[in-house]
């Protein structure tokens, strides 16, 4: 594995990206809604139904619960503690996001480059299969961490103008940096190894983002469980669910690297 | 610095080359020839290491594509696919330089530069790839198979789509490569090219039909032939025919004002005949030894059947 190749690589998808703008919409898209949606939801919502979260029994119960698991909530009153149980939440919403949005970018890299027949002088460098396969989710990859930092740096700048401090400093835990720092990237690395897996075996890119989809669909189970009070993720649980995601993307990248067979992608595809 | 030993390539049931064996030497142009599907693309494309041959071996200076030695046998080889597979959204120059990178050279910006400026891209190194005319993607696809200065160059179709200047360019070009002592194949299916550049022509129709320096191909379908321009139709070159087969000339035929003949030997025979010729009362304007085109060899070898001589490509005897 030579790095100077990957980074290459890495280069110029990143140069492809900046010449068509349109190709990052959609991270762009899904980041500004997942900043702003818990917003609408805590603060909008409330005003415009004149009712307070607090108001709610069966969600005061769930977080009367979540007090005993999420750090920071104890300290606070209902009304915020309510505020910081949706907020810290909703943050998982900066792990859906990445993904949904890095795997439009991931789904088309290796079919475009077949659509493109950019392919085949590609695979006549000395690049090998592992290189150009990481190097392709890397450049997936680094856009979507971009808008992921801006995305959770405006919604923490929401949450300080919006909210009150205590609420602020109830979501800056260790919790929120597993979350966001460890389980966030390697989902989204996991995810996208496999978007990239599938796109070096399809012939459009639609396929591949509709295979991969499914890969988001247990960090959406995650948020509905918590918001429903059904089970609380914890540092050690979170850390867990960060370990399998490297196994899971380690793994994948043995299987996309299998998978990719130079030859029947030069020799069937016309 | 090329050797294919007895390589076979099959896509399911179908073979697309059948144990074609050849080498080709550094500072050598090779030229395979071949109708539509004869298999030239996937014997380029065993050489350059993008698959495997189902049988037989092939060996790049005197190693094979191993999983060990396949990255840095690639490193040694430019490759001109058949589409030139440009990255439209980046510019001339990003698409260059990125290759450069990859084959790990150590300044990419000056080997871009290097290879841009003799296609004259260098003036258009900020344009993006896909504003380019399709002569000017050829070049710029050229220029990528050449920016590492690889020592096998292996070229299909390099002067499809180039206006003549341009190809012209490209055929000095290669030749500066053989002169350099590259090893350098092309497949092309123009055959005055192969013509004018290749030391040794392969010609290819699934399997090996014939293979051998362009003149000797020549020699051994068409044999050598002498041709006899006269002046006039008198006297009547159907006279003059019988004349030469009376002076030991065989296989001897008039077409309009010209008499083609087989001698036992073209430099013995030759000045007899001319002289019997003139005796018989003859106004010769030219005497020279036929030259078929490529194309007739290639025309005759895949399709045996007879094929008028165009003997207008001449050298005198």
């Amino acid at each position: 594995m030579k790095a100077d190749r990957v980074a290459a690589l890495v280069g110029k998808e990143l140069r492809e990206f900046r010449a068509s703008p349109t190709a990052v919409l959609p991270v762009v898209i899904l980041m500004t809604i997942s900043m702003l949606l818990p917003f609408i939801f805590l603060y909008l919502v409330p005003r415009m139904t004149g009712k307070s979260l607090t108001s709610d029994p069966s969600l005061q119960q769930v977080v009367t619960a979540a007090r005993a698991y999420l750090p920071g909530l104890a300290s606070l009153d209902a009304e915020e503690a309510t505020q910081s149980f949706f907020l810290q939440q909703f943050l998982m919403l900066f792990l859906v996001a990445p993904i949904v949005g890095a795997v439009s970018l991931a789904a088309y890299s290796v079919v475009g480059e077949k659509q493109g027949r950019t392919l085949e002088p590609l695979l006549a460098t000395p690049l090998s299969t592992a290189e150009l396969l990481i190097a392709k989710v890397l450049a997936s990859f680094l856009p979507a961490l971009v808008a992921e930092a801006i995305g959770v740096a405006g919604f923490f700048a929401l949450v300080s103008a919006l909210g009150s401090h205590a609420v602020f400093q109830s979501l800056l835990t260790g919790r929120t940096a597993v979350l966001l720092g460890i389980v966030g990237p390697f989902g989204a690395l996991a995810a996208l190894q496999g978007t990239i897996a599938v796109s070096s075996r399809v012939n459009d890119p639609r396929s591949a983002q509709q295979i991969a989809i499914i890969l988001v669909l247990p960090i959406v189970v995650m948020l509905a469980g918590q918001i429903a009070g059904t089970f609380f993720l914890t540092v050690p649980m979170l850390l867990g669910v960060a370990l399998v995601m490297v196994g899971v993307w380690v793994l994948l990248i043995m299987l996309s690297v299998a998978l990719f067979e130079r030859e029947s992608i030069l020799t069937r595809w016309k | 610095m090329i050797s294919a030993h007895a390589i076979t390539r099959r896509y399911g049931a179908r073979t697309a080359v059948d144990n074609v064996s050849f080498d080709v030497r550094g500072g050598e142009v090779f030229g395979l020839l071949g109708p539509n599907g004869a298999g030239k693309t996937s014997v380029l494309r065993m050489l350059a290491g993008l698959i495997p041959p189902s049988a037989g071996t092939i060996t790049i200076g005197g190693r094979s594509f191993t999983r060990d030695q396949a990255a840095a046998i690639r490193g040694r080889i430019g490759f001109l696919t058949e589409t030139p597979g440009l990255w439209d959204n980046l510019t001339v120059l990003d698409n260059i330089c990125v290759y450069a990178r990859l084959f790990g050279m150590p300044r990419p910006a000056l080997a871009a530069e290097l290879v841009l400026r003799p296609f004259d891209l260098w003036d258009r190194r900020g344009d993006r790839a896909g504003l380019l005319s399709k002569g000017m993607k050829q070049k710029l696809a050229l220029a990528r198979a050449l920016v590492h200065e690889p020592e096998i160059v292996l070229l299909d179709e390099p002067t499809a789509n180039l206006d003549p200047q341009t190809s012209r360019m490209v055929r000095d070009l290669l030749l500066d490569l053989r002169a350099q002592g590259r090893a350098v194949v092309i497949s092309t299916h123009n055959l005055s090219e192969v013509e004018r550049l290749a030391d040794r022509v392969a010609l290819l129709s699934c399997t090996l039909i014939a293979i051998g320096e362009p003149a000797a191909l020549r020699r051994d379908v068409f044999g050598r032939r002498l041709r006899v321009r006269l002046a006039s139709g008198y006297p009547p070159p159907k006279q003059l025919a019988a004349v030469a087969i009376h002076a030991g000339a065989h296989d001897v035929r008039v077409e309009k004002h010209e008499l083609s003949m087989v001698l036992e030997s073209l430099e013995a025979g030759t000045p007899a005949i001319v002289r019997r010729l003139v005796d018989a009362g003859a106004e010769i304007r030219e005497v020279f030894e036929e030259q078929p085109a490529l194309e007739e060899v290639y025309l005759k070898l895949l399709h045996p059947k007879p094929v008028p001589v165009d003997p207008r490509r001449g050298a005198r005897a």
